[in-house]
């Protein structure tokens, strides 16, 4: 198994619970994946557009997740 | 090709923002004018009132877009240099969220680059807003 961490921040962690939380996934699972695993864990996530980065770059989905990676899910941006 | 050494300034902040002394933190020799905005807490949205604002931000990742962006920003305009500063916490009305200066030879490039840098910082780079009133908040969630 892999092990990475999972970041949430403004409406994501609100509706977690949470800012951070440990997943598990299986060897060599693809950026697309992890999220959709996230988001059976966390159902109310689907009830935003999210995006999604790994190791503080934006996926595309296709990068295949590492051990101890830092994964974020979070909705469109909105500084300025 | 030789690596210049840049005086970009790239920062998120909990401090309150002094926009004069970030806007002639740097003032190339080479430069004739400083572009700034001063992007601060709005009362009035679409015509409900907010009371405060906060700010939240992925800062590394925030942090390194920035980076990306002054980078791009040299790339498509005639530019010496960028800053981008955003502060993170709760905003009373009027204060500033953020600050973008850019120096230039010649002020037209400092105008188009300072509005396109604002423009790509509200839809990339990873730093959220709750905008808060009398009867409750909404996280803002951007348009891409």
């Amino acid at each position: 198994m892999t092990k990475v961490s999972v970041l949430f921040f403004g409406a994501t962690a609100d509706e977690v619970g949470d800012r951070e939380v440990d997943l598990e996934l299986p060897e060599n699972s693809r950026a697309e994946d992890a999220l959709a695993r996230i988001v059976e864990r966390f159902p109310r996530l689907a009830a935003h557009k999210l995006l999604f980065a790994v190791n503080q770059e934006y996926a595309s989905g296709a990068e295949i997740i590492g051990d101890g990676d830092e994964l974020a899910v979070f909705t469109a941006v909105s500084g300025g | 090709m030789t690596e210049e050494i840049r005086d970009d300034f790239y920062e998120i902040t909990a401090a309150p923002l002094d926009v004069g002394a970030i806007a002639r933190r740097v003032v190339p020799a080479s430069c004739g004018a400083i572009v700034t905005l001063d992007g601060f807490v709005r009362q009035f949205t679409r015509g409900r009132e907010t009371e405060y604002l906060v700010y939240e931000a992925y800062e590394p990742m925030a942090l390194k877009e920035m980076e990306k962006l002054g980078a791009a920003a040299r790339e498509r305009f005639a530019i010496e240099c960028v800053t981008i500063v955003h502060r993170t916490g709760r905003l009373e009305i009027g204060e500033t969220s953020v600050v973008i200066a850019v120096a230039a030879p010649h002020r037209r490039a400092a105008f188009e680059a300072c509005e396109w840098l604002i423009k790509e910082l509200k839809s990339t780079v990873p730093i959220w807003k709750k905008e808060v009133y009398a009867d409750g908040e909404t996280w803002i969630e951007g348009a891409n």
